[in-house]
């Protein structure tokens, strides 16, 4: 753990943040029923253990009860009863719109978080049980965006491994993962939980040797014309995989914790080597396009003052 | 098929509206537990056997188990679903499905219900819808052809991507869209580059390619207020239902004809 810490102290010294160690993200995202909340309880009670207690945001707004305390609770500005009668929704809309209200405070929460951030070095958001609520939806995308601007954050998503152990539901799983890896840009871990129950064991060596993967596949699938797609989605996948980590958890146990946290230091790294750099390009280019659409129309003023100078204007 | 809020169930109407005024038989078959009100009345509801509202009440599920045991529920009472599709034989028939991915994934229910369908002797062919608006850039738009596939790829029917709502979306995006709807592989993985950092190089690189020998995992737009991009929609999924015919030795049937692209 002290080695850790002199890692962080490190990055936190090349970072223009100010504070001894350097805080970080994690948002907490995974399929219905994947243990994402009984994982950040397991991750809570660990940090809590190495008296590093996190801060933790909840922003599943029909969740009945978290086994945590949280710093900041959706359900606190938010009631999603109320969102359903009042806006005649159904629970999923229900959902949405209570996230789409929060998100509308979203700056008020960073504030009261970002004061927080010398006292805590990590940050965790657990998300909505249903993770297109999450993915697909704008305040989604606002709230990774903005926490991503703010300090390293790190997607964190979660497998539910017993239930992901045919090829098929793998490769559909996996997918899915792609697609948010796309939409956040984030560097990503992928904690395959309840490996208490059933190892991940299966899912490395699918990782790490596509070609077993393709002939698990293919034995279960009949039909020839969905093999060279398949084939295809493979190969995509085998790419997929060079871009994040991996580590095997199980939220009941607590087997695993002490490597989750080591990848999420890589996934700092990462963020600090990829994305921030990326981050800034974005920023800079924005700002030039501004620039140069201030000037044009600086360019323009002075045309039109010039054309009137001297010359009576009739007004 | 297709995230919460893509415009599944509006699709499905605008479709219904469309069949009628071409004096096509069209029913629509509701599988969505949670859904809410139809402009169409549907000819098969899945809520006249089990909604989502009960289970929540009465076994105090939250609303993702609460859907999975509605499905579960419908899995057991497959033969109220064989009876009520029995009157439809020879008919289109939609069927408006719940967005939750989950259903796709992990729990083979969907997959279940789409073998059982063409057992049943239909031709299925899925539609996954997508929000246009969420496809700012090439890496937005990879995303939802990754999420597409996700749910669509292992349900082993023909199936074709739309995206929804283009008549939302300014006409500076639209042209720019333009790329994503005839795309030139070489141009996307360049583009998605420029937006993306140099890790992600190889994998741009695979996606493209993918989007290239599949036209499956091609998006469509559509744009509900012109009846042409309707039915240009229509002609590709009847195109797809036709393909997946060709698939069955016993089917002499007609050329496939190709879908006009109108502009």
């Amino acid at each position: 753990m002290s080695a850790a810490q002199t890692d962080t102290e490190k990055a936190a010294g090349t970072s223009d943040g100010g504070s001894t160690e350097e805080a970080v993200n994690i948002i907490m995202i995974g399929m219905a029923g994947s243990g994402k909340t009984t994982l950040m309880q397991r991750i809570n009670a660990y940090l809590h253990e190495r008296k590093t207690a996190p801060y933790i945001v909840n922003l599943d707004p029909a969740v009945s009860k978290v086994p945590f305390q949280a710093n900041i609770d959706i359900r606190d500005t938010v009631d999603y009863k109320q969102v359903m009668t009042e806006y005649n929704l159904g629970p999923n809309g229900g959902i949405l719109t209570s996230l789409n209200l929060f998100t509308t405070k979203l700056d008020q929460v960073m504030d009261i978080v970002d004061k927080r951030a010398g006292d805590h070095k990590y940050f965790l958001y657990d998300t909505p049980g249903q993770i297109e609520i999450f993915t697909w939806s704008a305040s989604g995308a606002i709230i990774s965006n903005t926490l991503a601007a703010t300090r390293p954050t790190v997607v964190v998503y979660v497998v539910d491994t017993p239930r992901t152990a045919s090829p098929a539901t793998f490769m559909s799983n996996m997918m899915y993962a792609c697609s948010i890896l796309y939409k956040t840009q984030l560097p990503f871990v992928l904690a395959f939980n309840k490996t208490d129950v059933v190892s991940h064991e299966f899912a490395l060596r699918w990782m790490e040797d596509f070609e077993q993967f393709q002939q698990a596949l293919m034995r279960q699938e009949e039909e020839r014309f969905m093999n060279s797609l398949i084939h295809s989605m493979s190969l995509v996948l085998d790419e997929f995989y060079n871009n994040l980590r991996v580590v095997g958890v199980s939220a009941m146990t607590g087997q695993g914790m002490d490597e989750f946290f080591k990848k999420i230091q890589e996934a700092v790294t990462e963020y600090h080597d990829e994305f921030k750099p990326t981050l800034q390009r974005q920023i800079e280019q924005k700002q030039a396009a501004e620039r140069e659409q201030k000037a044009e129309q600086l360019k323009q003023l002075m045309q039109d003052l010039s054309v009137t100078e001297g010359k009576e204007v009739d007004l | 098929m297709g995230p919460a809020g893509s415009g599944k169930s509006t699709y499905c109407q605008t479709i219904m509206q469309h069949c009628e005024a071409a004096k096509r038989r069209v029913h629509l078959v509701n599988l969505d537990p949670a859904a809410e009100r139809f402009e169409y009345p549907p000819s098969v509801d899945i809520r006249e056997l089990i909604t989502l509202e009960d289970v929540m009440d009465e076994l105090g599920y939250g609303p993702n188990g609460g859907l999975i045991y509605c499905f579960e529920f419908l899995m057991e009472n497959l033969d109220w679903l064989e009876d009520q599709l029995g009157d439809y034989e020879d008919d289109y028939l939609i069927l408006d499905c719940p967005g939750q991915i989950e259903l796709y994934t992990h729990i083979p229910i969907m997959r279940q219900v789409a073998h059982l369908l063409q057992q049943w002797n239909f031709q299925v062919v899925g539609v996954y819808c997508l929000e246009s608006q969420f496809v700012e850039d090439t890496s937005k738009y990879f995303a939802g052809v990754m999420s597409a596939t996700s749910a669509m790829g292992m349900l082993e029917i023909p199936h074709i991507n739309v995206m929804t709502k283009m008549d939302l979306v300014s006409k500076e995006l639209r042209d720019k869209m333009e790329r994503y709807f005839d795309p030139d592989p070489l141009l996307l993985a360049d583009d998605a580059n420029k937006s993306t950092d140099n890790r992600f190089h190889e994998l741009n690189q695979a996606i493209a390619t993918l989007i290239d020998e599949f036209s499956m995992v091609r998006f469509l737009p559509l744009n509900i207020r012109d009846e042409d991009s309707v039915a240009y929609i229509l002609s590709h999924a009847d195109n797809a239902i036709q393909w997946g015919e060709d698939q069955e030795p016993k089917e002499p049937d007609d050329d496939v004809e190709e879908a006009d692209r109108s502009d």
